[in-house]
This record gives structure tokens, sequence and C-alpha cells, in this order.
């Protein structure tokens, strides 16, 4: 059994238990329809941006950026809708508009991303803690710091509603992380970006375009981050420019959960999924004991270096050696 | 192909230059637009109030030297202080030197984790600090609660601090000193000089930002000073939690954490210190440290309307740093290495 | 018969599924320049391991000074002891001064807390011209050569009181005139009782040098022999156990059908190469030698596609090409066999698989991208095939293979893109006997099915043996080429490599 098969095993065992506590804890608060929807309607917001971290991660590199490439998305949406009723448009094509708006914004940031780090070889944590500054800079310049609102009802339904009792950001967190596996595990971007991960300069030498996949990546990530600004537009009906500041800690550590290898080269999206599941699971039921945010984000930080300490302690000494000698023999080739 | 040594040589190809230049030609455009820029009220100000992100910024660098990083320094700088505010409310004791001795202690205890963690268990010092950061910053909030102290209810130790300064002059506008905070500033230059330059556990962090497995097998102990740099930061971040509350004379939990990293790590990068370790001084990051203060503190000055003074920082940031790294690259190029495009 | 300083006995170790000492013995006197001769592959680095303390033979004893420290000598144990390894890559602190990278550590050592920079650099220069070098201590060692690194290493271990000093292959990635300024260096150490062992697979500085020469071959040991009395055919023999066999390879490249594959004209890039004339042809193996610092290599990454000459041209197929990196050369049917095969060849901690098929994913793409699987595990698993790789599953990390079937996996992912130009960069270093004989065979037939060969390396026997003409470089430019090597002797090829380089044109 590989490390990344055991450590998706371990997850999936996490969450059933996380679940199964929560269940026979509060059973008339966790199972309520209303409760069960709303996790899912809250979850993608910070699940894609975790992914997004988790692609970072992959390529040998982080993204700081991401909190503030969803403000400025969001934003830009934000302005659009906020005056729906004076664009002379089918409010469809306004909100389609919108969304569009965003993601371009959104894949801008990411390109300039790109750029910095692979036209410069300036390194990602600084390319990208700098423009998070800027593009969070912006959103604030754009704003004056206040909220947005007065977006058109079609608009807010689309995080709102359900579709066959799923919520819709929920069906959409599932297609991201589907079109994401696919793209790690079965591609050649992917794969490529695994090796670049691994080392660049032997990817270089493998005759693979560096620059273009780095650009690619940062944009993949960006692009990420705005589709969360669209959800989350939706959601709340309103935007304001620094959402989301705490969402950065628990991006790195769902991502680190997920058994992503900071160093780069190795990911799992279905690791990451299920970290997203069973922390949103925990959380929920942090809440219900009446948790402060602050209380969470003391647990999140814990979590994630006791995490940390135990995938030390795994990947040396004697479990290295026990899982060699008894693991080995049931690995098949091809 | 070897450059010949002469002076101006060394003197035009250094980092520091650069960077003087632009701090002079700002300060002359500046100068020119805001006259108020260059009177003697101005420039002391600029001294207390930049003594803080100073210190943080010494912090930070020294850590990076060791081919580390530690990103919660604003969450041991707002612990350090609001546990010291709440402690000397609640045995009611109003001694600036106690105040002093409790957040180093609070500080350096902090670095120590950090410390551990890193060395003990390998693990990478970023992701290690994001951690802690959240650890030390939520477990403020939720254990000792969100309650902010004014300046009614601080301790006068601190209030008393804040006015004290030191070469005092009476000019029309009032009284004009030297902050006892930029005193202290400077303290903490001359320390972290001469630790860094003067004693072999200095020699020994530059090493080890070079390479620490040379490091360990020439003698230093690595992990040891690894402990040191940590509780060092830790230890300076602190100090500037109690000079923080001095100056605004407000105890707020929440402040602190979330604005003063980006323009940290700037002041150190743009001080030509390199992100991998092994390279930087301490003059650079003063230079890098001054031109944040003058940039951050100047724009409204230059007209910059106050919603947009974030986005322009961060454009100098942004802009600085694709500077510094260009240069990088191109002499690396120049010098016949191979460069490849990468993430890291 | 001087007093023996280190005494190795009988010594083994092996490692999965290799034996890399098998009952070793060796002595070193005091005094004397020892080298320790043997094919790579042979030994060599897990006998210095096991001296320094890096390693823990599974038996015999060490003994220094007659105190024997059975086989768990410890690193701190050998440095006390004055024994000192300078490894290849030098440990030394590119970012810190020479003076400081050779006084450091004896301050370390005398547990002192304040640096004393007068006498940081006292000690420095004083090292130094006891070696009789001059090097201006306050430079940056990032600002040394190779070569100066080299005496600030040996230098840094003097300071240490050092009797013994074991060099690991230090004459791989310097120049002649280098080789010659260390030797000096080594001549006055000897002069100061200072031991030196060196390892090395270069017979002619072994017999510069050495006073005595150990011959080790597969982790046995063959023989102590006094230098003097030895000669290079004769050490050869031992060091690979046959005499040296020249597989004739014969390509007439102005004969009939004679296609030119890749061409340079008149290629230069400053500090690299300059006026480069050369063809490579379909069915040759062309061998191309020089010192280090001649250029090869560089030249190399410039046919590659890695490195942009400043002027020139370059035809493919008798095309003009222009390439702007190596997926332009991959494109066309060029592959490279780099170096440095960890550090440019092989992504170390993954599979042996995805290794071998980085080079052609994307050719298997179809819609959206997605990678053909079946395609896919076709390619590796026909290649570990083709070039017999071992290892139990294709889906290990590659670190953990031998090296000379990490070579084979790096060979195999060049060879995938099915390329029409291979060239191939020092491809048997660091590989035991049987897997370089099997990679020059592998490369003959490469060529004898049509593809044209360029063979760079810096042993000429291994150029003689595979190749079927020879370009010697030197500094940059190429300076002769030899044709018939069946009937040239491999000590005039080796003259002119060699030769110290006067102001005179290239020919």
């Amino acid at each position: 059994m590989t490390t990344k098969r055991a450590n998706n095993v371990t997850l999936l065992i996490v969450l059933v238990t996380v679940v199964a506590v929560m269940t026979a804890a509060m059973p008339d608060q966790f199972l309520r329809l209303g409760n069960l929807q709303n996790m899912m309607r809250n979850l993608p917001e910070y699940a894609l941006l975790a992914f997004g971290i988790m692609i970072a991660m992959t390529i040998g590199g982080i993204d700081l950026s991401g909190v503030s490439v969803l403000s400025l998305s969001g934003v830009v949406a934000a302005m659009i809708l906020s005056h729906h009723q004076e664009i002379p448009l089918p409010t469809v094509v306004t909100m389609i508009l919108a969304i569009l708006a965003a993601l371009g914004t959104a894949a801008l940031c990411g390109l300039i991303n790109g750029l910095i780090i692979s036209l410069a070889s300036v390194p990602a944590i600084i390319a990208t803690l700098g423009t998070n500054g800027l593009y969070y800079g912006l959103a604030i310049g754009i704003t004056k710091g206040s909220h947005l609102g007065g977006f058109p009802l079609a608009y807010i339904r689309i995080a709102n509603n359900d579709f066959l009792g799923i919520p819709i950001p929920f069906w959409v967190f599932i297609a991201v992380a589907l079109l994401l596996g696919l793209l790690l595990d079965k591609t050649a971007l992917g794969f490529q970006m695994k090796m670049l991960g691994a080392s660049p300069v032997v990817a270089r030498f493998s005759g693979t375009k560096n620059r273009a996949v780095l650009l690619k990546s940062f944009v993949i990530i960006s692009l990420l981050a705005g589709a969360s600004a669209v959800l989350l537009t939706s959601k709340v009906a309103t935007m304001r420019p620094n959402y989301g500041q705490d969402y950065l800690l628990l991006a790195v550590l769902l991502s680190i959960l997920g058994g992503t290898n900071p160093d780069g080269g190795f990911s799992s999206v279905l690791g990451v999924f299920l970290a997203i599941l069973a922390l949103q699971v925990l959380a929920t039921g942090s809440t219900f004991l009446g948790f402060t945010p602050f209380f969470r984000n003391f647990l999140y930080g814990l979590l994630l270096l006791v995490v940390m300490v135990i995938h030390h302690y795994r990947d040396t000494g004697a479990w290295t050696i026990l899982k060699e000698s008894v693991f080995t023999r049931t690995e098949k080739s091809g | 192909m070897k450059r010949p040594k002469t002076f101006i040589n060394r003197v035009l190809h250094r980092h520091e230059t650069y960077l003087t230049l632009i701090i002079i030609l700002f300060s002359v455009v500046t100068a020119n637009v805001a006259p108020a820029f260059l009177t003697a009220g101005n420039i002391l100000s600029l001294l207390r109030g930049g003594a803080g992100l100073g210190l943080l910024s010494l912090a930070f660098f020294v850590a990076l030297i060791s081919g580390g990083i530690d990103i919660s320094f604003p969450a041991i700088a707002i612990s350090a202080q609001y546990i010291t505010v709440r402690t000397m409310l609640a045995i009611d004791v109003n001694s600036l030197v106690f105040a002093f001795v409790l957040a180093s202690a609070i500080g350096i205890v902090y670095g120590l984790i950090n410390a551990f963690l890193i060395t003990r268990f390998k693990l990478p010092a970023l992701i290690v600090t994001l951690g802690t950061s959240n650890l030390y910053h939520g477990g403020l909030l939720q254990f000792l609660g969100t309650e902010s102290v004014n300046v009614g209810g601080l301790p006068t130790a601190f209030s008393d601090f804040g006015r004290m300064s030191l070469f005092q002059i009476s000019t029309e506008q009032g009284t004009l000193g030297i902050s006892l905070f930029f005193v202290i500033f400077v303290i903490a230059i001359v320390l972290t000089w001469f630790i860094l330059r003067h004693t072999m556990l200095g020699r020994g962090i530059y090493a080890i930002g070079g390479d620490e497995e040379a490091a360990r097998r020439a003698g230093f102990n690595v992990s040891r000073i690894q402990y040191f740099i940590y509780a060092y930061v830790g230890f300076l971040s602190a100090i500037m939690g109690i000079i923080h509350v001095s100056m605004i004379q407000y105890a707020n939990p929440t402040n602190i954490v979330g604005t003063i990293l980006l323009r940290v790590i700037a002041a150190v990068i743009l001080g030509g210190t390199s992100i991998s370790g092994g390279r930087g001084t301490v003059t650079g990051t003063l230079l890098g440290f001054v031109l944040i203060v003058l940039i951050d503190r100047h724009l409204i000055m230059l007209g910059v309307p106050a919603e947009w003074t974030d986005f322009f920082v961060g454009i100098v940031i942004v802009l600085g740093v694709l500077a510094t790294h260009i240069r990088l690259r191109l002499e690396r190029k120049r010098l016949g290495e191979l460069v490849v495009e990468r993430a890291h | 018969m001087a007093e023996a300083l280190l005494e190795v006995r009988n010594i083994s170790k092996a490692y999965i599924g290799v034996q890399a000492l098998d009952d070793f013995s060796i002595t070193i006197c005091e005094g004397e320049v020892h080298c320790l001769v043997g094919e790579n592959g042979s030994g060599k680095s897990t006998l210095i391991k096991s001296i320094s303390g890096a390693v823990q033979p599974d038996a015999g004893e060490i003994v220094i000074d007659g105190t024997s420290y059975g086989t768990s000598i410890t690193a701190i144990d050998a440095i006390r002891q004055g024994i000192e390894v300078i490894y290849q890559d030098l440990s030394l602190f590119p970012n810190l001064t020479v003076a400081e990278n050779i006084s450091l550590t004896g301050f370390i050592e005398e547990g002192k807390r304040l640096t004393n920079w007068k006498r940081v650099r006292e000690i420095a220069v004083q090292t130094l011209s006891q070696l009789e070098e001059e090097i201006d201590v306050e430079l940056p060692l990032d600002r040394l050569s190779m070569a100066q690194r080299q005496i600030v290493a040996i230098s840094r271990a003097l300071t240490k009181g050092a009797r013994l000093i074991i060099m690991d292959e230090p004459t791989t990635a310097i120049t002649a005139e280098d080789v010659a300024r260390l030797f000096n260096v080594v001549r006055r150490l000897n002069a100061r009782g200072v031991s030196m062992l060196f390892v090395s697979h270069k017979l002619d500085e072994v017999f510069q040098i050495a006073d005595t020469v150990t011959v080790v071959r597969d982790g046995k040991k063959v023989g102590d022999y006094d230098a003097k009395s030895l000669d290079e055919t004769e050490l050869t023999y031992l060091m690979t156990g046959e005499m040296l066999e020249y597989k004739p390879f014969e390509f007439d490249p102005e004969g009939e059908g004679a296609r030119s594959l890749l061409e340079a004209r008149g290629l230069s890039r400053e500090n690299q190469y300059e006026g480069i004339d050369l063809a490579i042809h379909a069915g040759e193996v062309v061998g191309l030698t020089g010192l280090v610092g001649s250029g090869r290599t560089e030249l190399a990454l410039s046919l590659f596609g890695m490195t942009l000459p400043d002027s020139g041209e370059i035809l493919f197929e008798g095309t003009p090409v222009k390439m702007r990196g190596p997926e332009d050369a991959k494109r066309l049917g060029i592959s490279y066999l780099p170096e440095d095969r960890h550090g440019q060849g092989l992504f170390e901690d993954q599979t042996i698989a995805d290794n071998i098929v980085i080079t052609v994913v994307d050719r298997m793409k179809r819609f959206f991208g997605i990678i053909d699987n079946n395609k896919r595990v076709d390619t590796w698993r026909s290649w570990i095939e083709k070039l017999k790789i071992k290892t139990p599953s294709a889906l290990h990390a590659v670190s953990t293979l031998s090296g000379g079937n990490q070579q084979r996996v790096v060979l195999a992912k060049w060879l995938a893109p099915e390329p029409k130009v291979f060239l191939i960069d020092g491809p048997t270093i660091g590989v035991d006997v049987l897997s370089k004989a099997r990679i020059h065979d592998v490369i003959q037939d490469l060529a004898r099915a049509g593809m044209g060969v360029l063979l760079i390396s810096d042993e000429v026997s291994e150029i003689m043996q595979v190749c079927s003409r020879a370009l010697i470089m030197r500094r940059g430019r190429l300076v002769a080429e030899f044709r018939n090597l069946r009937s040239i002797d491999e000590a005039e090829i080796q003259a002119v490599v060699a030769e110290p380089d006067t102001s005179e044109e290239a020919s």
C-alpha cells in the first residue's frame, strides 16, 4: 500500500468517525436537513481555495494571494451586479457578464503571479505575498472599504438554491474536484506539473516548457479563487473586500491533511476532498459546541502542527522499515 | 571574465547603493511636493513611529539569514503585549521594567516552541509558523478574550514610556526629542549587528543559511543555533509589542496581526536579503525598512487618497521585488549559470 | 618502513543486492601519498565513508595509530585522530569568505564565542602560505573557481591538524593546469608529514602523484603496488580485469550515403566555446573529449537547445534551426543524456515508470490532454525490458536503483522519443563495470540502427573503445580530430588533450 493510499484510507476513516460521533452526540442538530445543506453550501468557498493551495504545493511553491484574488474578483462582479438595473441588458446577460468578469479578473491575477514568478525568477512565496497586498489594495481602493449590494435575485439564487436536494455550490465543488483529479492524475499537463514540482531543473532538461506550465498552474489556482468569489457573492448577496482572512490557514491545513507534500511532486485530490469534508463536519460540530472563531483558529493551528508531526514519524524511523517489510509484497507492478 | 575590483565597481554592484539612491530620490520628490516632509518634527515622528516596524524587520531578517522563515512574529508581538498588559492590571503592577521582562519571557518561550517544532521534527518553517501564528493568536483571543484596554485603563507606565525621549529641545511646536522607542531600536540594531558579525553564533547563522549540512559537518551546533534564532525573533517581537502599546496607548488583541506582515517582509526582501538564506546585511535591511516607512507614511502627503494607499504600497513592493530579482537573474546568467523557471 | 597511521583490516559492507566491500584491507603510512584506484562503482566511496565514520561496515576493524575502533568509528573519532575527508562537494560555505571557510571550524573546536577577525584572517593567510598558494582571503567563496575551492578545503583540513587527508575524486571537475597546481599543494603537504589518500579513476594523474597504489575491483582488493613499478596498461588490466579490447566501430563520414543529421557551423558562445564546426552523421558514433573547462558540455547544451549560441548556425538534416529550448530539440529528434544524472537527469523520488515517460507524455495525449494509459504503460514496460533495468517494481522510486540501473533509466527516458541524434554526456560516471560495457554496446547498436551519436567523455579509452572518430576540444575550440582509432595509440590522443595551452590558434 502506498503512502498516498494509506493516507486517503486514514482520512476516510476519520471522516466516517467524525460523522458518527456528531450523529451520536447531537442527532437532532446534526442530521437535520437544513444543517447538512448549510454545511454543503458553506464548504466550497474555502474548499476551492484549498484546492488552489494543493496545486501550488504540487508545483513546488505556494500561493498566498488566494484570498485577495477572491476579494478582487468578488468586488469586480459585485460592481457589475449592483448596477444591474442601470445596465441596458437583460438581467441574465448582466449576470453572465459579472461571472465572466470575476473569472477573468482572477485569471488575470493568476497570469500576473505566474509572470512574476517565471520571468523574473521571484520565489512564489514572495511574489504572491506581494501581489496579495496589491490585489487587496486594489479591492479596497475600488470599494473604499465599503459593502456592495443590490444584486439581482436570480444571481442570489445561484448559490442559495438546491438541485436534487443538494446545494448548487456543492455540485460545483464536486465538479471541480473531479476536474482537478482528472487534471493532475490523467492529463499530460498535470503530469508535467508534478514533475516540475519534483525538480524544475530535471523537468527542463526533460523538455518540459517550465514557463508555460507555471503560467497555466497559477492561472488555474487563481481561477479557483475567482469561482469561490462568485459562489460567495451569490450566497451572501453582498461583497466586502476583506472577507475570508482566515481562509489561508484553513487552505494550507486542508492541503497538508490531504497528503500534499509541501516540497512538490505529490498530491492527492481525493485526499484533500476527504479532508475538506472531515473538517467541515468538525467545524460545524465546533459551532454547535459554541466554539468561537478564535478557538477554531487555535484548533486549526494545533491540528496542522499535530498532523505534520505525525507525518514526520510516518516518513522516518521504525514505521518505514515496518511498512517496507510488510507492505512491499502486496504491491503489483503496472 | 571577472570584473576589476575597483571601488566604483564594488559600490555600483551592491544592492545597498541602489536602495540609497531610490531613498534619496523619493525624499527629494516628496520634499518638493510637501515641504512639511523635511521638518524636524516629521522626521522625529517617523523615527518614533517606525521603531516597531524596524524591530520586526530585524527579527525577520535574522530568521531569513539562517535559511528559515518565521511568520508568527506578529502573533507573538500582540500576545506578549496583551498578556503583559492584562497581567499587570490583574496583579496591579505599574513597572515598565516588569513589562519588558514579562513580555520578553513570553516572546522567548513562543520562539522556543517554534524552534522545537522546526528542529526536532524537521518541519518546513513556513508552515510551522503559520500554524503557531494561529495557535498563539487564536489562543490569545480565546483564552484572554477580545476586550481592549484603552488609555484610561492602561497602567501609566506605558503612557509615561511613550512620552520619554532623549535630547529634548523646546521649539514653538512644543518639546521635541528623540523618542526612546527609537533608542531601543538603535540598541537592537547594534545588538543584532554585533551578534551576526562578531560572534561564532552569528557566523553559524550565516553558515547554516549557506549550507546547513556543511555547517553540521563543520561542527556548528545547528539545533542550538536555531533555537537561538527563533527565540531571538520572539524576543524582538515582544519588545515591539510593548513599544506598540506605549505608542498608541491602546491594547487591542486583534491588532498587529494582519497588517504588518507584508511590510516587514517587503522591507527585508527589498533590503537585499535572500529568501533562501545566507545572504543579506543589517545595513540592507535598514535601508529597506527606511524605504517602506517613507513610502507608507508619505503617500498621503503626496496626494494619494486614503483608500488607495494600500494599493500603492503594494505596487511599490511588487516593483521593488521585481527589480531585485530581475537583477539577480541577469547576474546569474552573466556568470554562466543555467537559470531555469521554477516556483520556489 | 614508516609508521602505519591508518590500518583498515578485512572490512566488508553490503547494500541491498550489492556487496560494496568484500574483506578489504589497506594500510596508509605516515607521510605517504596513497592512491586508491578502481573503476566507477568498485567500492571506493564506501571505503572512504567507512574510514571517516559516515558508514558502519558489517565486519572487520579500523585501526588508527595502533588503537582499534572495531567497526564503530564515529565521525568525531576520525576527526580527533586527524583524519579529514574532503568530499567532492567540498562542504564549504559559498556565502562566507575564504578566510572564514578556512578558519572558522578551528574556532568552533576551541569553543570560542566571539570571532576575532584579525585571527581569522591571519590563520587563513598563514595556512595558504604554507601551501604556497595565494588567494585573496576576503573574497566570498562563490567567486572562486572549483580548483581554488579545493585549495580552501585542503587549507581548512590543515588548520584542524589533519594528519591524513582523504580526497574523493578531486580531479574530476578541474582543468589540467589546476590538477598540476593541486598536486604541487599535495607535495608540499607531504613534505610537512601529512599523508594523503587519493581516490581516483584517472590513471595518468595517479602516476604523477602517488607513492603507493591500491587497486580495488568489485569491492575486493586486487593488490598494493609501488607506483613506480606500474604502467598504465598494467594498471588498467588490474582495474578492469581485462585487457582493453577495442570493439572497432567503423564509419566513414565522407563516404557514400553519409547523411549529416546535426551540424554546427561557426558556433560560438562567449566564455564557453568558439568557432565550432562539426557534423554528426546518421550511423556514426562521434567522440568528443577534452578536459573540464574545454567547453564540451557547454557545446552539447547548445546543440540541445538549452542555451542559445551567440553566433553561428545549427543545422538539422540540412536546414538551419533555432532552438529556443530543449522542447524544440526534442521535437526535432535530438536527445541529450546529461552529465549530472542526479541533478539533471532523474526525479529521484518519483517512480521509475514516471521517469521514463516524462519525455513523451505530451505525445500520448487524447482529447482534453488526457494521457492514453495503455501507451504509457507499454512505453515504460518495453523500455525496462529492452534495457534490462533490474527492479522488483516499476512503481518504486528511482532512488532505490543502483547507479548502473539508474543510468539505464535515463537512457530509456531519452530513447523513448525515438531520437535521430543522441548527445550522450558522461554516460558511465559512477556506473559499475558490467553496466558500463552494456551501455557501450547499446550506444553502438543505436548507431548501427541509423542514429547519429555524439559521445562526450573525459576517458579517452572509452572514446577509443566506442567511437568511430574522436574530436578534441581545448579551451572552447576544436583542436584535433582523429580517425581510424584502431591504429592510434591512446597516449597520442592523451597528449593532445593534455597539452598545455600555448598561444597558437586552434588547428
